[in-house]
This record gives structure tokens, sequence and C-alpha cells, in this order.
């Protein structure tokens, strides 16, 4: 009877793979048949001529050994239905040495799950660690940033990002821009930041804040603008960004979710894209929801702290609600809802009465030095 | 089937003859050439789930190939994506093979291809991923290597080391445990090697004379840095 083999067999002067061989246990031993150039060859093994033991890259063979009149054999099964018949056959002088085989297999299996769900368990507490103790993390590394190396990295993207565009370099706009900027940073007493703002020529409703204190404006915004008050209000928001370091803890924040990811699937050019990508991240830097609101609540106080009306900010904030949203992309990237500007109202509320100083120049000659068709106030 | 490597060297090409109605499977995108009555089929080995586990975890191509002789008798021609050495192992349904992820060439129908986690340690250290393909069943196995195939025969209980990169496939009566190349941290990287594999027989393992994330590193300096 040729049957298929069940086993591999090792030896001296057998094949490195192994060679094929069939077992069959019988009442008092093993008996191995090989098949070699179509001859039979048949050996038997005695059961007390076998140590047992446990083999294979998942120690899921069953590995018997003896020394045979051609040397050491080792054979290697992983039927398991022939495993089962070998320790229902095996006498018990054999059974200790099978159960630590056992033992040895399982433990080895036992290790294996072991590492994986530590592992798994390790990445588990490592998400949720980022999740809610991320914030903490981030507050800590974004205070150990220098900042001048801020400054470098908003610098970069600033001069990369006004390569492009149309500058204002002077003129009613600039200077009432510039006016504004002073008014709102001169009561601040503890700033690090010389501001840099720049007026763009664009048609966009928008204006942004890059780390280090360079902010853009573009005079859409300024167009769309009925007072003075509405585009102090925009750049407190704005300069508030800068002062809480909000771009910087995005960026950390986003570094540190890739640096994760990186580290478990194994990506070393991650971070070398990352680094690259920067100077357009910068640029396309969405802030978070909480982030939004903080800098509107800061920049209110910081209007009122500069005597400046600040029902300007919520005003402008409501019209371009109300305006049509998907043209308006300073709304797109603030997403606007009425908890916001009631929270605003609410906060000025509890603020003392404000008596508004004026700026030196007339808003409507700005307005119409870009070009801006004369609307009035609603 | 009948498979006969071609070009022997670093570009080598497998053809395969196939009687009438005889298939094989392939790693896609394999196939050089074909006979007209050679049809390509792609198949998800393993069913759905099983080749969409096998393309997210080892990255292996998200379908096999079938090649099927369907109208008559035919021969194809396969060829591996890198340079380098290809080897034809004839599975006796008792040997099975780990092979690295990017390892498989083609195999006969019959030989049966499942993915496989490895332990954590080895998954993080050796080199080759998480997941290895686990080969077995009976019939023709057509693996490929970066670089020359070099096999090693370790009788029982005989060790051998080998760089965690290097490694293509080996026996599943094979052990193997990760090590640091030398015996400090430091040492271990700045000799270059990193992490190593104690391989202990019985059986053969078969390891790639060159490295591809080495060569990767090599020729990434060479590469403009495109805006």
């Amino acid at each position: 009877m040729v049957s298929a083999p069940n086993a591999l067999c090792f030896g001296h002067e057998l094949p490195a793979s192994g060679a094929p061989c069939l077992v069959q246990v019988g009442l008092h031993g093993l008996t191995v048949v090989f098949t070699a150039d179509g001859r039979e060859q048949q050996e038997e093994i005695p059961f007390t001529a076998l140590a047992i033991s446990v083999g294979g890259l998942d120690h899921d063979h069953l590995v018997l050994k003896w020394t045979s009149e051609q040397g050491e054999r080792t054979l290697y099964l992983k039927d398991a239905e022939l495993i089962r018949t070998f320790r229902r056959f095996a006498p018990p002088s054999l059974h200790v040495s099978f159960e630590q085989a056992a033992t040895g297999a399982r433990s080895a299996r036992w290790k294996r799950t072991g590492a994986w769900s530590l592992a798994f368990l390790t990445l588990l507490i490592l998400v949720a660690g980022l999740w809610w103790g991320s914030d903490l993390l981030v507050a800590l590394a974004v205070e150990r940033i220098p900042v001048e190396w801020e400054q470098k990295l908003g610098e970069a993207a600033y001069r990369d990002f006004l390569a492009h565009q149309t500058v204002l370099k002077e003129g009613p706009a600039v200077a009432a821009v510039q006016e504004i900027t002073q008014r709102l940073v001169r009561p601040l007493s503890h700033n690090p930041y010389t501001f840099e703002v720049t007026v763009v020529k664009s048609d966009v409703v928008n204006a942004f804040a890059l780390p280090g204190g360079y902010i853009v404006v573009f005079t859409g915004l300024m167009q769309s603008a009925t007072s003075a008050e509405e585009v102090a209000g925009v750049l407190g928001h704005e300069l508030n960004h800068v002062l809480q370091r909000h771009g910087l803890e995005r960026i950390v924040k986003r570094l540190g979710i890739l640096v994760a990811a990186s580290i478990v699937v194994g990506d070393q050019q991650g971070l070398a894209g990352l680094m690259k990508q920067f100077g357009v991240e910068l640029m396309t830097l969405k802030f978070g929801r909480e982030q939004e609101t903080e800098a509107d609540v800061a920049g209110l106080r910081l209007l009122y702290d500069a005597r400046i009306d600040p029902s300007g900010m919520i005003r402008f904030f409501e019209r371009l609600s109300e305006k049509d949203e998907g043209r308006v992309e300073w709304l797109s990237t603030h997403p606007m809802s009425r908890g916001r500007a009631e929270r605003l109202k609410a906060e000025l509320m509890a603020m003392p009465k404000l008596t508004p100083l004026p700026f030196t120049f007339d808003w409507a000659a700005v307005r119409e030095s870009l070009g801006a068709p004369f609307v009035s106030e609603p | 089937m009948r498979s006969e490597i071609l070009y022997p060297g670093a570009f080598p090409m497998v053809r395969i003859e196939l009687s009438a109605g005889e298939q094989i499977k392939a790693e896609s995108g394999a196939m050089v050439g074909a006979s007209p009555t050679v049809d390509v089929e792609s198949k998800m080995e393993g069913g759905f789930f099983g080749a969409l586990s096998r393309k997210l975890l080892t990255g292996e191509k998200f379908f096999f190939q079938t090649l099927r002789a369907s109208r008559g008798p035919g021969e194809v021609l396969l060829a591996p994506t890198v340079p380098g050495e290809i080897v034809i192992l004839e599975l006796d349904g008792v040997n099975e093979y780990l092979v690295q992820k990017d390892g498989f060439l083609a195999g006969a129908d019959t030989v049966s291809i499942e993915s496989k986690m490895q332990s954590f340690a080895r998954g993080l250290m050796g080199g080759e991923g998480f997941f290895i393909l686990k080969i077995g069943g009976k019939g023709t196995l057509i693996i490929n290597s970066f670089g020359a195939i070099h096999r090693i025969d370790l009788k029982p209980d005989q060790e051998y080391i080998v760089d965690n990169s290097h490694m293509v496939a080996w026996s599943a009566t094979t052990s193997y445990t990760i090590e640091r190349a030398s015996s400090g941290w430091v040492a271990s990287f700045t000799s270059g090697e990193g992490f190593v594999c104690r391989f202990r027989g019985p059986g053969v393992v078969y390891i790639q004379s060159r490295n591809p994330s080495g060569f990767g590193a090599w020729i990434r300096q060479f590469i403009p840095i495109s805006e």
C-alpha cells in the first residue's frame, strides 16, 4: 500500500529539506516508510528508542529523535491526526515527555498571543493616551519651542506665499491695517512677537495668521467690511491664533500623529515627506474648534483693551454668515455657528461699558481706494 | 506543468509549459508573454477576505492571476519585478515553506498559499513585516529574490545566522530567533547589521544576495528632490 507521506525525516545522509516519509503508529512503535526511486524502505522504531520534543517555527511540529544504524534521525510530524494517534499508543514512559512537549508548545503559543495582546494593548493605551493626553503633551512641547524657531518657520511660509501674490506696498488700505494692528498690539503686556501684516490683492474674503506673527489680509475682506471695527475684529481673532501659538499646536499635534503612525506602519519616508510638506501645510493649517473659540474670545478682549468697538466683530461674523456661504472663505475655514456669535455677545454683555476710541482714518476712503462699491451699513 | 528558467542570472525569466486545461497561479503582473491558448484570469486566493487581508496585511498583491491553458496546451513566460534569481522548488505535500511577501512568483494550482501572522518580535525586527506567506501543498513553487539566491542546508540543531533583510524563504521545520548582531545596542547599529536571525535546523533557508531596503536607501541619495 502506498500512501502519501505525512512526515519529514532528517538525518545525516538525507536531504536537508527532509525526506518525505509515511509514518504509521503501531502498538510497539513507529513504522517509517521511505519511498525513494520507486523503492520502499521500511524502518521500525520502538517507542523506547524515541525522544520527544517540539519544533518548527511555530512550535507546531512534534519532533521525534532516535539513533538508527545510519546515525541520528529526526522525524517532524505535523499531521494532527497522526499526533493524536501517537499520543494514544505511546506507552506511559513517554507520557511525561509528551506532556512536557505539549506544555512547551502551548507556552510558546501563549507567549506569542501574549506578545501580540501586549503590543495591541500598548497601542491601544498609546492611542487613548494620545487622544486624551495629547493636549497636555502638545502644550508641553509647544512651550519648549523658542519663539525664534516659530518665527523662522512662519517666515519661510510667509515669504513663499507672498512670492506668488500681488502685495499692496502702500496706500490707505495698508496704512489702515497697520494702524489697526498697532492699536491691537499696544495694550498687550507680554508680547514676544513683532507682528508683520501684509495686504494682498485678492477678492478672497479672508485673512490668516502664520506662526511667529505673520499676518496676511486680503483686499476682499476689506472690501466687504463696512467698518474698520469689522476688520479689527478679524485681525483680533487672527492675532490671537499667533499669541496662543495655535499654529504650533497644530503642527506638533500633526507631527506627533504622523510620527506615531510612521512608527506603527514603519514608513521612514513619511517623516522626510512631512518635513517637506511643512511649507504647504502651514498655508492650509486649519485650527480646531476649541482654538477658534479661544481666538474669538481672546480677540474680543483684545478689541476691548484696545478700545475698539467689539460689536463690529460680531456684526461682521453675522453679516457674513447670512451671505452666500459658499463664496466666503473666511467663514468656510472658520465654521460659524449661532452659538459662537451668541457666546461672543454674552461675553460682551459681561464686560463693563466701553467708550470706543475712533480710528484716525476714514473707512469709506479706504474702501474706495480698493475700488469697493459703496455699501450702506445695514 | 513543466518549468524552465531562461537566462539564469540577474534577469531571468521562467517558461512554464501547460498541458490543456492545466492552470497555475502567479503574482499579478508577473506575466511577460503567453500562448494564445492561455487565458489570464485574476483570482482572489482564499476568497475575497483572504485576498483583502493578504493585500492589507502582507502588502502582497490583492489578486493572484490564474493562467489557464483553456484552449489547448501552451506556454507562459513569467518574470519578477526586481532583478534577481528565480528558483523552482518541488513541494511534496509535507514540506511547507514560509516565504517573505515579495518572494512568491508562481505556483502550481495545487499549491496552497496563506497569509500568516508572525510572532510580534519577529514581525517587528525580522525585516519582512508582520505577515508572511505560508506555502504548502504539492506541486511546483517558483520563488524569486533580489540578487542571487543562496541555499543554506541545516541539519537538525545546526544553526546559522542571516541578516534579517536577506531572507527569502525557509522551511517550516526550521525555527529562528531575532537577536542583535553585536552584544551592545550601539555596536549593533554601527556595525550596519542591526538585527540578525539565528536559524536552527533542520531544514532549508533560501537567502538573497542583496538587501532591498539597503539598495533603496543607497539609490535614494541619487534621486533628485523634485519640487
